[in-house]
């Protein structure tokens, strides 16, 4: 009796929510704020606001998400994404002198942002518009007299368009709609006029470019002309650049084989030739024209040219009054890759030249430098390969005539964003993680050796064995003197309250299992490892595919073996790297692999979606042995199965009656959830992969199918979430729901079911006539708050503590672990929960859940884009490592029950000494007390 | 700094041009958040009826930015990183070109018809945008404090100040005792022998009573009793 009134009591002490305390958020977590790979025409630096004293780098990425970066510490300001994350197109970005808006353009929609806070000043919509092609902010004197400058826009489509926008509100000003049947290619503008270049291609299959001019004011048609260049124009890749936004704007373009440069003053017509001279006869690679950007500054631009082996440039000089272009000098040949970049002083243009060996600085009047700064160490840390660099921004301060300082943005090819400053390197950003197809775990190979050790000694006969232990304890007396050696430093350290281990640089497992590793493969060709237990350092990084920029490497399969290496399979090739190292271990020779049986010889049968149903194979059978179709008008969008390692504490619940409810334990069951998009229903069933039969149904009316319907199975428990569509009528209520439900193998506590009688079980015959075996059934549907994109089970060693559901949230870029608890289907309905429920820790159901700020995993950071979260169970039972990857890369270890098996850093160990100290002279100063009473006790009369 | 309504409903009047239906969702300052430019650029605001969902980022003039509105039924959603924002239901009706747009609280776990406060409504063709305002609910307290050793917080705890009034009891009594004039200690102790509380079995006297040194050298004062008697007789055979 006293024990049923006691429980409920002991239950309300434990806290539902479990949040991450305040000293250890930024501690055991860790979060790459990603942009995705920055692309050379919408990066650059740019004062926030006019008179700002720094600057801030802002770009657009691959991943379509606009940011603007601080260059002193790599440190994200803002960032806006502009697009879904699985719908990335082409954007642009452009910024006036001087303004505190940058301008992007991405699909038909133009948006000004503030540069300095990143919020919203305008948006417009374009509807029926085609993509933008080009977009430029219109830097003009004329413009001078209101403060926000114009913006023009080209818009693609069967009749593109080109539209000015009002700088403050966006509203258009005027627009020229081209009806000429041209390709549009760009917009310039110079301080003279607007010029909307477009592509004609000629009966012979060229290119010719012609060049309309537009009024500024109106946007009529002025002048229109078309250069001759069709013979040496096979394609718009050929036309290296097409000057904006300066003195005079330059139009550039080569032949197929880089054997001519031309160059067009816009405006003009005459095209200037210079043939490229090669000495080496090597092929020049690639072609890159580097010109300032402001319009006040002087007409020079450079060329780089990159040839397999070496790279130089030449810098030409525009003379204005005679419309001519000149060579005025060359930088010399190095070997090797490169890269420059313009920045610009007032009038005046200077251009840096990054090399692996130092940054050079030169005046683009002549040739004499204005800065050196040799490298020191140059490194991008975890990289195996050399790889190139793509391009560059840099901004440089000048005093007395020398370059005092140089700061230079470098994207290379690994996707690494690395700014030197000066010599050195101030931060590095790798951008490549943004593109995560594939991530598996992996554990380190000590933690495997201890017990591939203990493997061969429970193999031995005993003495055998009793020697092999007696050899390893020994053989670890090497590790004493250390051990010593670093006892007093632990000692101190331990009592200052410093209770945080510093990951050693090598890579050792740590005592409570929070250091693995995360092999991940990213979509520009790479294979990486991320060290999980030391805030998500690349420990190795080594290109498989050489990816062309733009271009994404479908994902590979991954499989990290104990043994020590990765075994990565992609189209027919299969490949083998040293997990710790990433070093390529050949085919011919293989480590010692031994082939493992999954538990339960479950692998016997496969299952995968094919032509829309659901197949089951026998071994390597052609003909499958079961087809799992939907109903009629329902396409399968997603499976999901129990995880291959999911262990369970306890094979029942105990009720608050002490009597025990089974539950069902099928290790092979798959959730499959299907949508019917006419009907606007969804369906999920639930399969035994087996014999494939369904042996659970459930269908949802009036859901939007067009939202994503995200699921998760473990355990005996299933849930999943959908969107209510508020244009159906047939729900009553709105928003979003989470449904949870348990599988039980009898609704009667202490019983079986049919599986009692028998000591054996069949998935295929599970009962004598040939009946399916159907669970018992609980569920429940909650509402919830938002939308729920991903959902993930922790995981833990032996699975004991309960677990959390770990739910995606793309509306608060957020990451929440609902504890199971919380979504338990036997919470009473209707009625306050007996003393016996909430002995059990159910209370009333309500249907509406409330996800509690403590829940959330990534506390103050915000992940974007987060596509797949993986778990993995540490050494410690209570903790479970937690790694997501989408744009961001986030990683945390979650303690669902509480750390129940470990002091966490509110253990006091200075009180808890001083107390034994206290207790100690108390016993001193009591003892002669006693003894004294005892004495008298002895020897006086009471 | 901010911009009152009214100017702001001005500006973006000036935004519009075409007759479609715009709705303009103000944060206001309030109690909770007396300054709503403090928001963080990646708040935004969703409208979700069917199909994808209409998603506007935070403008410089803290509001949301609707455009183009089609008929339906609407929720609003409002995400932020430090706080928590009431859910809205917006729904516009009729004919295109005159359609009504109606703004009210919603409950979540409710049924939809339960509408809450109107929040505010309006028709197309006036060339203004709706403005409606949405409220802060509370803010998002992310952290769990260590319950750590607190002093005032232990002296605080009502088993602290009982023990701690016993303690009193135990070693004030005798000293007051002490302290009477002899006239009232006799009559108080011919009270106390009166009083059936001051037997020696009452276990309220023994546990006032209670031999604190010899508890903790393993003995009971019953036991310690039970010694000497047996030590006295001891004396008494020799």
């Amino acid at each position: 009796m006293l024990l049923s009134f006691l429980l409920p009591v002991v239950a309300l002490f434990i806290p539902l929510s479990l949040a991450v305390f305040a000293d250890d958020a930024y501690h055991v977590d860790f979060h790459n704020a990603l942009l995705g790979i920055p692309s050379s025409r919408t990066t650059f630096f740019h004062q926030p606001f006019q008179g700002s004293k720094a600057s801030l780098i802002y770009t657009i990425g691959d991943k379509s998400v606009l940011g603007a970066v601080n260059p002193k510490d790599g440190a994200i300001v803002w960032r806006q994404p502009l697009a879904e994350p699985s719908n990335v197109t082409d954007a642009f970005l452009s910024v006036g002198q001087g303004q505190d808006t940058v301008v992007s353009g991405i699909r038909n929609s133009v948006a000004a942002w503030g540069a300095g806070d990143g919020k919203l000043v305008w948006r417009k919509s374009f509807e029926g518009a085609g993509p933008i092609k080009d977009l430029e902010v219109l830097e003009l004197a004329e413009s001078d007299t209101e403060k926000e400058k114009d913006s023009l826009v080209v818009f693609g489509g069967a009749t593109p368009v080109v539209r000015r926008l009002n700088g403050k509100t966006g509203a258009v000003v005027w627009e020229h709609e081209d009806n000429s049947g041209d390709e549009p290619f760009q917009i310039a503008a110079s301080s003279t006029g607007i010029f909307y270049i477009t592509l004609h291609t000629s009966m012979l299959g060229g290119l010719k470019i012609r060049i309309t001019s537009l009024d500024v004011l109106k946007g009529t048609k002025l002048d229109q002309y078309t250069l001759n260049s069709d013979s040496e124009l096979p394609s718009a890749q050929s036309i290296l650049f097409v000057g904006a936004n300066s003195a005079s704007p330059v139009l550039c373009w080569t032949d197929k084989h880089h054997k001519v440069l031309k160059v067009n003053i816009i405006g003009t017509r005459p095209v200037s030739s210079f043939n490229l001279d090669n000495a080496n006869g090597e092929d020049i690679e690639k072609i890159i024209v580097h010109a300032p950007r402001q319009i006040n500054s002087v007409p020079h631009f450079l060329v780089h040219y990159q040839t397999p082996l070496s790279h130089w440039a030449e810098v030409y000089h525009v003379d204005l009054k005679t419309s001519s272009v000149a060579k005025a000098y060359s930088l010399p040949k190095l070997v090797g890759n490169g890269a420059f970049s313009t920045s610009t002083s007032g009038v005046n243009v200077y251009f840096t030249r990054f090399t692996r060996e130092e940054l050079l600085v030169v005046s683009s009047v002549s040739h004499g430098v204005l800065g050196r700064f040799a490298i020191k160490d140059f490194t991008i840390p975890g990289l195996l390969d050399d790889p190139r660099p793509v391009h560059a921004i840099s901004e440089v301060v000048l005093r007395s005539g020398a370059a005092h300082a140089v700061r230079c943005a470098v994207l290379f090819s690994s996707g690494d964003w690395v700014l030197l400053r000066n010599s050195e390197i101030s931060w590095t950003r790798p951008e490549s993680l943004s593109g995560i197809t594939t991530a598996v775990w992996a554990e380190l190979p000590d933690t495997q050796d201890l017990a591939y050790q203990l493997d061969i000694e429970g193999h031995q006969n005993v003495l055998t064995a009793y020697v092999h232990r007696v050899r390893r304890h020994i053989k670890d007396f090497e590790h004493l003197p250390t051990w010593i050696q670093n006892l007093p430093a632990r000692i101190t350290r331990n009592f200052l309250g410093d209770n945080e281990k510093r990951p050693s640089a090598e890579l050792q497992r740590d005592s409570f299992g929070f250091r693995k590793l995360v092999i991940i493969a990213t979509d520009n060709g790479r294979i990486a490892a991320l060290d999980v237990g030391s805030s998500g350092r690349t420990v190795w990084s080594v290109e498989i595919v050489g990816q062309e920029l733009g271009s994404r490497w479908a994902a590979p399969q991954l499989e990290a073996d104990p043994q020590g290496f990765v075994t990565v399979r992609y189209g027919v090739r299969h490949l083998l790297l040293n997990t710790t190292t990433g070093v390529f271990l050949s085919e011919s020779d293989p480590p010692p692999v031994e082939i493992k049986q999954a538990p339960g010889n479950s692998a016997a049968i496969t299952y995968e979606l094919i032509e829309g149903e659901v197949r089951g194979f026998f071994g390597g059978d052609a003909t499958p042995i079961w087809k799992f179709l939907p109903a009629i008008g329902e396409h399968i969008i997603n499976i999901v199965s129990r995880p291959v390692d999911d262990p369970v504490a306890s094979i029942g619940k105990v009720l608050g009656d002490r009597s025990v409810l089974y539950k069902y334990l099928n290790p092979n069951i798959a959730l499959v959830t299907a949508i019917n998009q006419g009907a606007r229903s969804t369906s999920v069933y639930i399969l035994d992969t087996i014999s494939g039969n369904v042996i659970f149904s459930n269908t949802h009316e009036g859901i939007d199918t067009s939202q994503d319907i995200a699921a998760a199975i473990s355990e005996n428990w299933f849930t999943y979430s959908y969107t209510i569509d508020t244009a159906s009528h047939i729900p009553s209520s709105r928003g979003f729901a989470l449904v949870v439900g348990e599988l039980y193998e009898s609704s009667l506590p202490n019983d079986r079911g049919p599986l009692s009688t028998g000591s054996n079980a069949s998935s295929i015959e599970p009962l004598p006539a040939g009946d399916a075996l159907k669970p018992h059934v609980l569920t429940q549907t909650y509402h919830i708050p938002e939308r729920i994109s991903h959902m993930a089970v922790t995981h833990t060693r032996q699975g004991i503590t309960s677990r959390q559901l770990l739910a995606t949230l793309p509306g608060s870029n957020s990451i929440v672990g609902i504890p199971k608890q919380v979504i338990d289907p036997r919470r009473p309905v209707g009625r306050d929960a007996t003393a016996q429920e909430s002995s059990e820790g159910l209370t009333k159901y309500l249907p509406y859940i409330d996800f509690d700020p403590k829940w959330y995993l990534n506390h103050k950071r915000e992940l974007l884009g987060i596509e797949n979260v993986i778990t993995s169970p540490s050494l410690l039972e209570s903790t479970s490592l937690v790694f997501a990857y989408g744009i961001d890369v986030f990683g945390t270890r979650v303690s669902p029950s509480f750390s129940f098996d470990i002091l966490g850093k509110g253990f006091n160990k200075i009180q808890m000494v001083s107390t034994v100290a206290a207790l100690a002279i108390g016993v001193l100063f009591v003892a002669p007390l006693v003894k004294r009473k005892q004495i008298n006790a002895q020897w006086q009369i009471s | 700094m901010r911009l009152p309504i009214a100017t702001a409903a001005a500006f973006l009047a000036f935004l519009s041009s075409s007759s479609a239906i715009q709705l303009s969702v103000l944060i206001n300052p309030s109690a909770l958040l007396p300054n709503p430019s403090v928001l963080p650029a990646s708040t935004h605001a969703s409208l979700h009826s069917s199909g994808p969902e209409i998603d506007v980022p935070l403008t410089r003039q803290n509001t949301f930015e609707f455009d183009n509105l089609t008929a339906g039924s609407y929720l609003l959603t409002v995400y932020s990183r430090d706080f928590i924002f009431e859910p809205l239901r917006v729904d516009v009706a009729g004919e295109p070109g005159k359609e009504t747009v109606g703004v009210w609280q919603t409950f979540r776990g409710n049924e939809w018809d339960n509408k809450g406060e109107k929040r505010g409504e309006g028709r197309a063709g006036t060339g203004a945008p709706i403005v409606t305002e949405v409220r802060v609910v509370a803010p998002k307290e992310f952290y769990q404090e260590r319950g750590g050793f607190n002093l005032l917080g232990f002296l605080k705890s009502p088993m602290i100040l009982m023990a701690l009034f016993s303690m009193a009891m135990i070693f004030g009594m005798p000293y007051l005792m002490e302290n009477m004039d002899p006239e009232t200690k006799a009559e108080f102790e011919e009270m106390q022998k009166a009083s059936p509380l001051a037997s020696a079995n009452n276990p309220a006297a023994q546990l006032q009573n209670f031999d604190l040194a010899s508890w903790m050298a393993g003995k009971t004062s019953g036991a310690d009793k039970q010694q000497s008697s047996s030590s006295s007789r001891r004396k008494a055979s020799n």
